[in-house]
């Protein structure tokens, strides 16, 4: 993207300073006429053009002293630097943005530069400063050869303010630029999802094929599998945009055809607070979950979250950590009841404008009010996200975690330990501006030193989602 | 301007012997975005006596984001019929001057291209004229009238009589638009001393 927009901005590249190859057939007379518009130029303060004359002269006449010390004054270091958008566009590409914009600015004071004006507000953009982008973008909007790729820029820092009609209109306006047409498109259908306040409603069924997690040998006479119909409502509220104060609430039922003890009914809510900036961000959040299975009361639980990540370039870091304290309603259950906790590292690579790799490890553990039932895992996890089009993307897990229970099982005889392989394959596909096919595939093995405890699941979904955004 | 030059490079007719090699060559470089070396070319042309080379050259400057040096140049063009003028030139010019803050130059040039231009400049003129009408529809301020003759004072003082005089018409311009007249008198002063000063040379458009 930024070459995209170093193109668009800059419509003249420097002129390289190098001494030139000798022309076929010299001419040091028309070399004296390349050499008084080099000087013109140098005089003019414009030292790419005097430069690029220079380098001419030299071609045609390699010994013309005069343009030889004029090429070597118009490349000298300082005096390059002299003209501010130049070394905006250096600063730019080198990725020191707070400078780029010092310099783009300097280039506007000089002079009006829409060119300036469209790189400052894209600088402005990245570092996060989305209130001091808008001037720049603004005048940028004025000139009709930066309109568009200004559109763009107004309608990200719209995105990010949780304005999503205002941020689809100018991604739309944007999108008439063949240059912007498949990020507008894009951005103006996911804007329309977004704002202040979001709405989702997901509809799915699938088939789990081990509801009640059967070892294999007892699943043809348990009929553990069972098909499910389920639904979740989901609201989102950030007054602020994306970057702020937000809280949000679910609520989610699912009916099993033929397991009626498992029918789940669940809802949440969580209020939380995300800062971001330039890419980067760190949120933290409070929740309370309460699950009911089979209609009656499962659990209770407050649930801490924290997390942040860094990214530079094409690779971000991130790390979260969730603590939940769980009250199981049940009086068999409540043994169970304790403070669970994951820890978990990632690093991601973008490979394409909307695919990634990413790995992950995970740490947790759950200290259970019975010793017998606490547990501590970890294990690596490796993921894809690709995105196949405007409107298809696919996203492919695996993972394998190691969990051991320090304490002897008094029902059991011994201190458990199960290994589990995880594995998920997951595809949207835009419909419209608000619709979503989902189909997923989940599926685990687990093996355990109790073999009745060792179990195979595949669980294929099907469902279709509607997200609006408003204000 | 990109359709001139084809033009011209189709027709390879309307140059000055010695100088068509180059005007030829800017305008290769200027449909490879090289602006800086079309310029460079044109500006050659223009020593060796192409007439043509001028307009072109101040075409590069506007890609060059030089519009003040664009303005100059454009200014210093031998003046041409309204039939007989180039409505991609007309359309740089107006560039030039807009992107100089010269608005009211902008908005006059972009007014009399009508239908000579194609539906694409046809379409930029349009949106341009759009967001200057936008940017004229309130009274100017005194600081803006200020700041226009400043400029005209100052590029005066610095010998650029013609770059003066754009920034003085839009002063004047701009001060009949207010409803006091703001330094009005003052513009129109500067204004006609300056026709003294400017001489426009013999080159084409």
């Amino acid at each position: 993207m930024l070459a995209l927009l170093l193109a668009l901005a800059v419509q003249a590249a420097p002129g390289p300073c190098d001494l030139p190859p000798p022309a076929s057939h010299p001419d040091p007379t028309t070399a004296e006429i390349y050499r008084a518009v080099g000087d013109g130029e140098l005089a003019a303060g414009s030292r790419d053009t005097a430069a690029a004359a220079y380098r001419r002269a030299l071609a045609l006449d390699p010994s013309n002293g005069a343009a030889r010390a004029g090429l070597a004054s118009s490349c000298r270091g300082p005096a390059r630097a002299s003209d501010p958008f130049q070394e905006g566009l250096r600063l730019m590409e080198s990725g020191d943005r707070r400078g780029a914009v010092a310099a783009f600015r300097a280039a506007r004071t000089a002079r009006p530069s829409p060119s300036a004006a469209l790189l400052e507000g894209i600088c402005l953009y990245e570092l996060g400063d989305d209130a001091a982008a808008l001037p720049p973008l603004r005048e940028a909007e004025r000139d009709p050869a930066h309109r568009e790729a200004a559109s763009f820029f107004l309608g990200l820092v719209a995105l990010r303010a949780g304005q999503g009609e205002r941020a689809a209109s100018l991604f739309e306006f944007a999108s008439a630029d063949v240059r912007f047409a498949a990020a507008g498109a894009d951005l103006a259908r996911l804007a329309r999802r977004e704002g202040r306040l979001m709405l989702s409603l997901l509809a799915e069924s699938g088939y789990d094929s081990n509801v009640l997690l059967l070892p294999s040998g007892r699943q043809a006479s348990g009929r553990p599998g069972d098909a499910s119909a389920a639904t979740t409502m989901a609201a989102l509220a950030r007054p602020l945009g994306a970057s702020g104060p937000y809280a949000r609430a679910a609520f989610s039922y699912r009916d099993q055809a033929r397991l009626d003890a498992y029918d789940l009914l669940g809802g949440s809510g969580a209020v939380g607070w995300l800062a971001e900036r330039a890419g980067n961000h760190l949120l933290a959040e409070y929740a309370y979950e309460y699950t009911g299975l089979g209609g009656i009361p499962y659990l209770s639980a407050h649930r801490l979250f924290a997390g942040g990540r860094a990214a530079l370039g094409r690779i971000a870091v991130g790390l979260t950590w969730f603590g939940r304290f769980e009250s199981f309603r049940q009086a068999s259950d409540v043994p169970f009841s304790g403070f669970r906790q994951v820890a978990e590292g990632d690093a991601a690579l973008r490979i394409a404008p909307r695919s990634s790799i990413a790995l992950f490890y995970r740490y947790g553990r759950d200290d259970a009010q019975e010793a017998a039932l606490s547990w501590q895992e970890h294990g690596p996890r490796a993921e894809a996200r690709i995105g196949l089009g405007a409107d298809v993307r696919l996203v492919a897990e695996v993972g394998y975690h190691w969990r051991r229970y320090p304490g002897v099982d008094p029902f059991l005889g011994v201190a458990r330990s199960d290994t589990y392989l995880d594995g998920a394959l997951r595809g949207e596909m835009d419909l419209g501006d608000r619709w979503t096919l989902r189909l997923s595939l989940v599926a685990q093995r687990a093996w355990s030193n109790v073999p009745n405890l060792a179990y195979v699941m595949v669980f294929p979904t099907f469902g279709i989602a509607y997200t609006i955004g408003f204000l | 301007m990109k359709p001139a030059l084809i033009a011209l490079l189709a027709l390879g007719a309307g140059v000055t012997p010695g100088a068509d090699e180059h005007v030829l060559a800017g305008a290769r470089l200027f449909r490879a975005d090289r602006y800086a070396e079309a310029l460079v070319e044109f500006r050659v042309a223009q020593r060796l006596g192409s007439p043509e080379a001028a307009g072109y050259a101040a075409a590069a400057l506007v890609k060059l984001e030089r519009p003040e040096e664009a303005v100059e140049s454009f200014a210093a063009l031998e003046p041409v019929p309204p039939a007989r003028r180039d409505a991609l030139l007309d359309y740089y010019h107006a560039v030039a001057c807009n992107n100089a803050r010269l608005y009211l130059c902008a908005d006059g040039l972009l007014g009399g291209l009508g239908a000579r231009a194609g539906p694409r400049i046809g379409e930029h003129a349009r949106k341009m004229r759009a967001a200057i009408e936008a940017l004229l529809v309130s009274e100017p301020s005194q600081d803006a009238l200020d700041w226009y003759l400043a400029r005209c004072s100052q590029f005066r003082r610095a010998g650029r009589a013609l770059l003066a005089r754009a920034y003085c018409e839009e002063a004047a311009g701009l001060a009949s638009r207010r409803h006091d007249g703001y330094r009005r008198s003052e513009a129109m002063a500067s204004l006609a001393s300056l026709q003294r000063e400017t001489v426009v040379p013999s080159a084409g458009r």
